[in-house]
C-alpha cells in the first residue's frame, strides 16, 4: 500500500527530528570541545534492514562511511543476536570511518521487542593514543599500529550492562580518558533518546505504516536524483590537484580524477592517483566515497533527502594500494586533510558540465592537536584546533565568507578553548587580500593565532593549501596560499609545513593562516562597485587591474 | 476590580484592548502609523477610553507589546551603532560560528553582520578564563578609541571583551571613560546584557541590545509622558520576548528582551482558550496584515528557547542573528493580509513583502495598486467592503478587482476568481510548511493537536490550513482580532537576572548560594524600584567538563538535574561531579488574571446571504453570513458560513461545521476538502 502523502510527511519529518534530537543531545552532553562546540559528529537513522534513511545536519563526511559501517556492525553482530539494551562500538578505520578517533556507535532499537531500525552516531574523539597527542600525526607514522587504539565491532553495551573491560581498555589508552569516557556516554545516550522517539512515532501512526514510509522516502530520493543526475550533460569530465606533501620534504600527493555521467548514472573514478604513502595520510575507502557522495548531492538535490536511495545511483572506484584507496594497515589519522581535495576534485571536473552551482576551490581548514603538561592544573592535556576559512567564488556571487566547507562543523569558541585547555588565542580575524580574484571573489583565508602556556609541547601540524593554492574556476584566479607560522613578528619567527610534527615551549604562539578560496570568471569583468566595497570594509587593500 | 488597558503594535494594525471595573472587554483596532506608531496608539487609546467612559486616572496599568524591535533590525536603519571588542578580534560577528545552515547548498550566504567593519574598534586588554588578567586594559589606547568614536559620530556602542562574564572589571572601566569623554554615547556592557561565555553569541546579543537602545529608549519615553499626560498614574508595563512583562524604564536598558515582543502575546492567549476548551496540546496560529506567527504549545504552556535568532534564511536553524535571549519558540512567516501576490514561472506567488498600512492592500484605496492576500478574500466574498474592522474601514471592490485582475488574472490568463482563489489557496500553502515546522519538525503529529486562530486574518484562513494538516479542531475565540492584545492583560510580570559564576556545585555551601541569590536580590529591587511579590530561584547545572546546563529550581536542584537529564538526554550518570554556571533569579511581581466573559444566552438572530467562491461548489454560491455578537452559546453552524465580527472575519468551507462555546469560542471541525 503506498502511504498518502500526509503520512509521509509526517514520518520523514519526525526521521529528520530524530536525527537533529540525536545530535543536540551529542552536542549538549559531550565532553571535548571539538564535540559540544565543533560539532565534529554525525547521526544517522537506518531501518531493520540497515538501509539509512536519514541523516543529521552534521558532517557529511562520515554518512556515506556509516552506510557501510553498519553492513559491518551487522556481519560481526546479524540482526538475530541483537537483544534491546545492547550497543555496539568500532573504530577500525576500515570497518568505520578512516581512523581510530571516529567512534562509531550503533544502538538496535526495539519496539516492543521487535527489531525497528538502528541509530548510529559517530563522534571524533579526542585522543586514543599512539605516537603523539590527538592519535592525527603524518610524519613517522608507516601502520595504523602507531596511531592508536584499534577497536573491532564489540558490544559495548550488552543487554544493559556495560562491558567494563572494553570500557577499561579505552580509558588506558587515551591520554584523556576522561573527555573519551564521557564523550562515549554521550554518544549511547543520545541513541536512548532517539529510540524513544521512533517507538513513539511507531504506536502514533501504526509499525506498518512507518515501514513503508521508509520504503517510499527511499524510493523517491533515488527517482529524484535519477532525473538530477539525467539534466547533467552526458560526458566524461576529468580533472587534476596536488595536495602539497605528507609530511616535511616528502614530495606532492596526485589526485586524478574522471567523473563519467551517462543518463542517470554518475561514475566517479580515481584512476591515476598516487600511491598509498607511508605516513598517517592515507584516506581509507569510506571516507572517500562519503566526500565524492557529498559533492554529488551538492551538485544534483542540495534539498532532497540524503539516504540510502541518494547513493545507489553514484558509483565510485579507486584503484586499490592508492592513497584514497589504501591496504590496510595503512595509517590514516590524519585524513580530514584530504576530504576538501576529494570533495573539490569532483566539483571540479563538474564546472564545465555544470557551471551555475560549481564553486571555485575551498580555504583549506586546519586541525591541528598538541599535548603538553599544564603548570597551573598540573595535568595533561590535549588541545584541538578546528579553524575554518570560507567557500571559493561561485557563478553569481563572492565565496561565502567564513562557513565550512565541505565537512560541516562550528568553529571553537575562543572562550570554551581557553576554559578547556591552557592556551590564549590572540588573534581570530580575516587576511585582507588573500581571496582569489575573479568576477567573483574567493572568500578570505582566517587567522588564527595561538599561544600556549604549557611545557614540553607536541605539536601536530594537519593543514594544507601551503604549496598548491585553492584552484580558480571559469578564470578566476586562485586564493592566497596558507601558511603556519610560529612566533610571527619576532626574531625567533619560523614557518612550519602543514603536516609538521614539532616540540614548542611555554608561551610559543602558532599563527594558523588559511588560504583564500579561488575566484570565478575574469577578474576584468568585476563590478566597480563590489571593489570599492571591499576596498571600504578592509577586505581588499588595493585593486590592480 | 480596577480598569486596565492594553495595545499591541503590528506591522499593520495595532490593537487595542480596555477592561473596565466590570470585568468586559472593549476592543478597538487601528491602522498602524509610519514612521510614528504612537500617532494610531494615541489616537485609538484616546478613542476607546472615551467611549468606555473610563477616567485616564482609574486605571491601573497599562500594557503594550510592539514589533518595534525586530523592525529595527529588520530594517536596518540604525545609525551610529558601534562595537568595541578586545584587540585582535574585531571580525567576531562576521565570522560567527562557521557551521553550514544548509548542507548542500553551494549557494548560500550569511547574513550581513548588523555593523561593519568599519564601526569596530579593537582595545588592547585582555582577561582569562578564570577572569584573572592578562593584559591591563591599555588606557590611553582605550581614550583614542572612544575619541575616534565620538569623532565618527557613534550614538549607541556594544562593549564586548573576551571572558567579560568572568570578570568584568575591564568593560567597566571601558564604559567610564566613555562616560567621561563621550558622555552621549548610550552603552551596552556584554556583561550586563548577556554574562555567558561563548564570544560571538554574547556579543550578538549585545550589538542587538545596542542597535535597539537609541530608538527604543526615546520610544517608550515618549509614549510614558503622553500617558501621564492625559492623567495616566498607573504602571506602564512592556511585553518581553519571553512571555513575561517589564517595566518600561527597565526595558529600556535592556531592549534586546522584547525582541519579540508583540507575538508573544498572541500565543500567551491562544494557550490560555486552549486549555479553556480542554485542548492543552495546540498550535498557535496568529495571522495579521504583514506576518503569520506559528507557537507550538504542550500541556498549556508555550514552547520557549533559550536563544532566539532572528531574520533567518527559508527558517533555517543557524542563519540568523542569534541572541541569548529568552523567547517563546516561534516561527514567523512573511504571510498576511497585505502579503503582495505576484505571477512567477506561471504561477502564483505571495509574499514576504507585504504593502504593510501604507500604502496597504489596493482595496484600501489607500493609494496601494499591488493585489494583496486581503484583495482577493474581498473578491472571493470573505469579506464585507461596508463592515470591515467596523466599517471603520470602507474597504474598495472595485481596486481589489484592477489590482487581482491586472497584475495576476490577466499575466495568467485566469479569471478574476481564479486569481483570487490562487492567491487564497497559495498563503495557505506557505502557511502550511511552517505550520509543519513548529509541529511535525518538532516531533508532533498535527492530527492530534487543535489549531487556535487569532489576529485580523488567522480565523478566514484557519480552517483551510488544518485541513490541510489534518488537524481535527480549530479553536476561533472571540475578539480573535485583537486576542494578542487579550494576551498581554493575562501575562505575568517578570524579570529576570542571571549571574555567570562557574562552581564546583558538590562543594559550595548553603551559605555560599544563598549569598549569591541575596546579591541579585537586592540588584533586582534596585533595578526594578519595588519589592516583587515573588523570587523564583533557578541554576544552570552540568556535569563537569560539559559545555551545555540544563536550568533547574534550586531546591532540590541534584535531584531535578538528573530527573530532568535522564527525560532529556536518555541517562543520567549520577556518580559524575556537577557545575553549576549560571545561577538565575525570576523577581515575580504578581499574576494578574484576566477573566475572560461569557456569553449571554440569547436566541440568536437569523443569518444574512451573499454569494461567496467555494471551489468544492464550483463556485459562486449562497453562504451564510451571521454577526459574531448575535451568536448564542451552544449554536451550530455548518459551511459554508462567514461569521462578521469587529476585526476578523470567520470563514467556514463547504463541509466545516462550528459549534459556539459559553466563552463565544467558534470550536470547529474542519472537514475535508473531498
Amino acid at each position: 500500500m503506498k502511504p498518502d502523502p500526509l503520512t509521509l510527511g509526517v514520518v520523514w519529518g519526525a526521521l529528520q527530528s530524530i536525527c537533529v534530537e540525536i545530535g543536540s543531545t551529542v552536542q549538549r552532553t559531550a565532553y571535548s570541545i571539538q564535540a559540544r562546540e565543533g560539532q565534529d559528529f554525525s547521526v544517522a537513522v537506518f531501518d531493520a534492514q540497515g538501509r539509512m534513511t536519514a541523516q543529521g545536519p552534521y558532517s557529511p563526511g562520515h554518512m556515506g562511511a556509516m552506510s557501510f559501517a553498519v553492513r559491518n556492525f551487522l556481519e560481526a553482530f546479524p540482526p538475530e543476536h541483537l537483544r534491546p539494551g545492547d550497543v555496539l562500538l568500532l573504530n577500525d578505520p576500515q570497518l568505520g570511518s578512516g581512523h581510530f578517533p571516529d567512534f562509531l556507535v550503533m544502538q538496535p532499537w526495539f519496539d516492543r521487542g521487535v527489531l525497528a531500525g538502528f541509530g548510529v552516531n559517530l563522534v571524533h574523539h579526542t585522543d586514543v593514543g599512539g605516537a603523539r597527542p590527538g592519535s592525527q600525526a603524518v610524519e613517522g607514522i608507516f601502520d595504523w599500529h602507531q596511531e592508536g587504539l584499534r577497536i573491532p565491532p564489540i558490544k559495548i553495551v550488552d543487554e544493559g550492562h556495560e562491558n567494563e573491560a572494553a570500557l577499561a581498555i579505552i580509558a588506558a589508552n587515551s591520554r584523556v580518558p576522561v573527555n573519551v569516557l564521557g564523550d562515549l556516554r554521550s554518544q549511547r545516550a543520545s541513541l536512548r533518546v532517539g529510540e524513544r522517539r521512533l517507538a513513539e512515532l511507531r504506536r502514533r501512526l501504526g509499525a506498518d505504516a512507518v515501514e513503508a514510509c521508509q520504503e517510499e522516502i527511499l524510493a523517491q530520493t533515488e527517482l529524484r536524483v535519477r532525473e538530477r543526475i539525467a539534466a547533467i550533460p552526458d560526458g566524461s569530465y576529468p580533472f587534476t590537484d596536488h595536495m602539497d606533501d605528507y609530511g616535511t620534504g616528502t614530495p606532492p600527493l596526485r589526485i586524478q580524477v574522471r567523473v563519467e555521467v551517462a543518463g542517470d548514472r554518475i561514475r566517479i573514478d580515481f584512476g591515476g592517483t598516487d600511491p598509498q604513502t607511508p605516513s598517517g595520510l592515507n584516506s581509507y575507502f569510506n571516507y572517500t566515497r562519503s566526500y565524492v557522495y557529498a559533492a554529488v548531492k551538492c551538485l544534483t538535490d542540495p534539498y532532497g533527502p540524503m539516504n540510502a536511495g541518494a547513493l545507489r545511483p553514484i558509483e565510485i572506484t579507486a584503484p586499490e594500494g592508492c592513497f584514497l584507496n589504501p591496504r590496510p594497515p595503512a595509517g590514516g589519522g590524519p585524513r580530514a586533510a584530504i576530504c576538501t581535495r576529494i570533495f573539490e576534485v569532483v566539483l571540479g571536473a563538474l564546472a564545465p558540465a555544470v557551471p551555475e552551482v560549481v564553486t571555485a576551490a575551498n580555504s583549506h581548514f586546519c586541525n591541528a592537536t598538541f599535548g603538553a603538561w599544564d603548570p597551573v592544573t598540573q595535568r595533561r592535556f590535549v588541545g584541538y584546533e578546528l579553524i575554518h576559512g570560507g567557500t571559493g567564488a561561485r557563478a553569481g556571487r563572492d565565496g561565502c565568507e567564513a562557513i565550512s566547507s565541505p565537512y560541516n562543523a562550528a568553529n571553537i569558541p575562543v572562550e570554551a578553548e581557553e576554559a578547556a585547555v591552557p592556551v590564549l588565542v590572540e588573534r581570530f580575524c580575516f587576511i585582507p587580500d588573500s581571496g582569489g580574484r575573479g568576477r567573483f571573489r574567493g572568500a578570505l583565508g582566517i587567522r588564527r593565532d595561538v599561544r600556549i602556556l604549557a611545557e614540553d609541547i607536541k605539536f601536530t601540524n594537519l593543514s594544507e593549501r601551503q604549496r598548491f593554492p585553492p584552484f580558480g574556476v571559469m578564470g578566476g584566479e586562485p586564493g592566497r596560499r596558507g601558511r603556519t607560522v610560529v612566533n610571527p613578528g619576532t626574531p625567533g619567527e619560523r614557518e612550519i609545513g602543514g603536516k609538521a610534527s614539532v616540540d614548542l615551549q611555554y608561551g610559543d604562539v602558532v599563527s594558523f593562516q588559511l588560504a583564500g578560496g579561488g575566484g570565478y570568471g575574469d577578474p576584468a569583468e568585476r563590478d566597480p562597485g563590489l571593489i570599492e566595497e571591499d576596498l571600504r570594509l578592509g577586505l581588499i587593500t588595493r585593486w590592480e587591474p | 476590580m480596577k480598569p486596565q488597558l492594553a495595545f499591541d503594535v503590528g506591522g499593520t494594525f495595532t490593537d487595542f484592548v480596555l477592561q473596565d471595573q466590570q470585568g468586559r472587554l472593549h476592543a478597538m483596532k487601528r491602522l498602524t502609523t509610519y514612521p510614528d506608531p504612537t500617532e494610531a496608539c494615541l489616537a485609538g487609546l484616546d478613542e476607546l477610553v472615551a467611549q468606555t467612559g473610563v477616567g485616564w486616572e482609574e486605571l491601573d496599568r497599562a500594557v503594550h507589546g510592539t514589533t518595534l524591535g525586530s523592525n529595527l533590525v529588520i530594517e536596518r536603519k540604525a545609525e551610529g551603532v558601534a562595537l568595541a571588542t578586545t584587540e585582535g578580534f574585531r571580525d567576531v560577528l562576521a565570522i560567527g560560528r562557521q557551521k553550514r545552515y544548509q548542507l548542500y547548498d553551494l549557494q548560500i550566504d550569511k547574513p550581513r553582520p548588523l555593523i561593519d567593519r568599519t564601526w569596530i574598534w579593537e582595545v588592547p586588554e585582555r582577561v582569562r578564563a578564570d577572569g584573572s588578567v592578562w593584559r591591563p586594559l591599555d588606557e590611553a589606547a582605550a581614550r583614542r578609541a572612544v575619541a575616534a568614536m565620538r569623532e565618527r559620530g557613534v550614538r549607541s556602542l556594544a562593549v564586548s571583551f573576551l571572558h567579560s562574564y568572568a570578570n568584568p572589571a575591564h568593560e567597566r572601566r571601558f564604559a567610564e571613560l566613555v562616560a567621561e569623554l563621550a558622555p552621549g554615547i548610550e552603552l551596552s556592557l556584554s556583561s550586563e546584557v548577556s554574562p555567558q561565555f561563548r564570544e560571538y553569541e554574547r556579543t550578538s546579543t549585545t550589538v542587538v541590545n545596542a542597535y535597539l537602545i537609541p530608538a527604543v529608549r526615546e520610544y517608550l519615553a515618549r509614549l510614558g509622558e503622553v500617558l501621564r499626560r492625559r492623567g495616566f498614574q498607573g504602571g506602564f508595563w512592556v511585553m518581553q520576548s519571553g512571555g513575561g512583562l517589564a517595566a518600561a524604564s527597565t526595558m529600556a536598558r535592556f531592549p534586546v528582551r522584547m525582541i519579540e515582543s508583540g507575538p508573544a502575546a498572541g500565543a500567551l492567549i491562544a494557550a490560555r482558550y486552549g486549555q479553556l476548551c480542554g485542548q492543552p496540546d495546540l498550535v498557535a496560529f496568529d495571522m495579521g496584515g504583514t506576518t503569520a506567527k506559528l507557537c507550538l504549545v504542550t500541556e498549556g504552556r508555550p514552547q520557549t528557547v533559550d536563544t532566539f535568532e532572528l531574520h533567518r534564511v527559508r527558517l533555517a536553524p543557524g542563519s540568523g542573528i542569534p541572541m541569548n535571549v529568552r523567547s517563546l519558540d516561534l516561527v514567523e512567516i512573511g504571510a498576511g493580509g497585505g502579503s503582495i501576490a505576484r505571477p512567477e514561472l506561471g504561477t502564483i506567488q505571495v509574499g514576504p513583502d507585504s504593502a504593510g498600512s501604507s500604502p496597504g492592500p489596493a482595496c484600501y484605496g489607500r493609494g496601494g495598486r499591488e493585489p494583496t492576500v486581503t484583495d482577493a478574500n474581498l473578491l472571493l466574498g470573505y469579506l464585507d467592503p461596508q463592515t470591515f474592522a467596523g466599517g471603520g474601514l470602507r474597504l474598495d471592490p472595485e481596486a481589489a478587482r484592477r489590482a487581482v485582475g491586472e497584475r495576476v488574472a490577466a499575466p495568467l490568463g485566469l479569471s478574476l476568481e481564479e486569481a483570487a482563489w490562487g492567491i487564497h489557496a497559495m498563503v495557505n500553502l506557505n502557511m502550511e510548511l511552517a505550520t509543519r515546522v513548529v509541529s511535525i519538525e518538532r516531533g508532533h503529529d498535527p492530527r492530534r493537536l487543535a489549531l487556535v486562530a487569532t489576529g485580523g486574518c488567522g480565523p478566514a484562513h484557519a480552517v483551510r490550513l488544518a485541513r490541510a494538516l489534518g488537524i481535527g479542531t480549530v479553536l476561533v475565540p472571540a475578539a480573535a482580532g485583537v486576542a494578542s492584545a487579550i494576551g498581554l492583560l493575562a501575562a505575568e510580570v517578570r524579570f529576570e537576572f542571571s549571574l555567570s559564576r562557574l562552581t564546583a556545585f558538590d562543594r559550595i555551601s548553603e551559605a555560599e548560594c544563598e549569598a549569591i541569590y541575596a546579591g541579585m536580590e537586592r540588584e533586582a529591587k534596585a533595578l526594578l524600584g519595588q519589592s516583587p511579590a515573588a523570587f523564583v530561584r533557578e541554576v544552570d547545572l552540568r556535569y563537569a567538563g560539559q559545555g551545555y546546563e540544563l536550568t533547574v529550581p534550586y531546591r532540590h536542584a541534584r535531584s531535578a538535574f538528573a530527573e530532568l537529564y535522564a527525560r532529556r538526554y536518555g541517562m543520567a550518570s549520577p556518580t559524575e561531579a556537577l557545575e553549576a554556571t549560571t545561577w538565575r533569579l525570576a523577581a515575580v511581581l504578581g499574576t494578574p488574571t484576566v477573566e475572560l466573559p461569557e456569553l449571554p444566552p440569547g436566541e440568536g438572530c437569523p443569518p444574512r446571504q451573499r454569494r461567496a467562491w467555494f471551489p468544492e461548489l464550483g463556485g459562486w454560491a449562497d453562504c451564510k453570513v451571521h454577526r459574531r455578537e448575535a451568536l448564542v452559546p451552544g449554536q451550530r453552524l455548518d459551511g459554508p458560513v462567514v461569521v462578521e465580527e469587529l476585526h476578523s472575519t470567520t470563514v467556514l468551507p463547504p463541509g466545516a461545521t462550528a459549534v459556539v462555546d459559553r466563552h463565544g469560542t467558534l470550536v470547529v471541525e474542519p472537514g475535508s476538502d473531498r
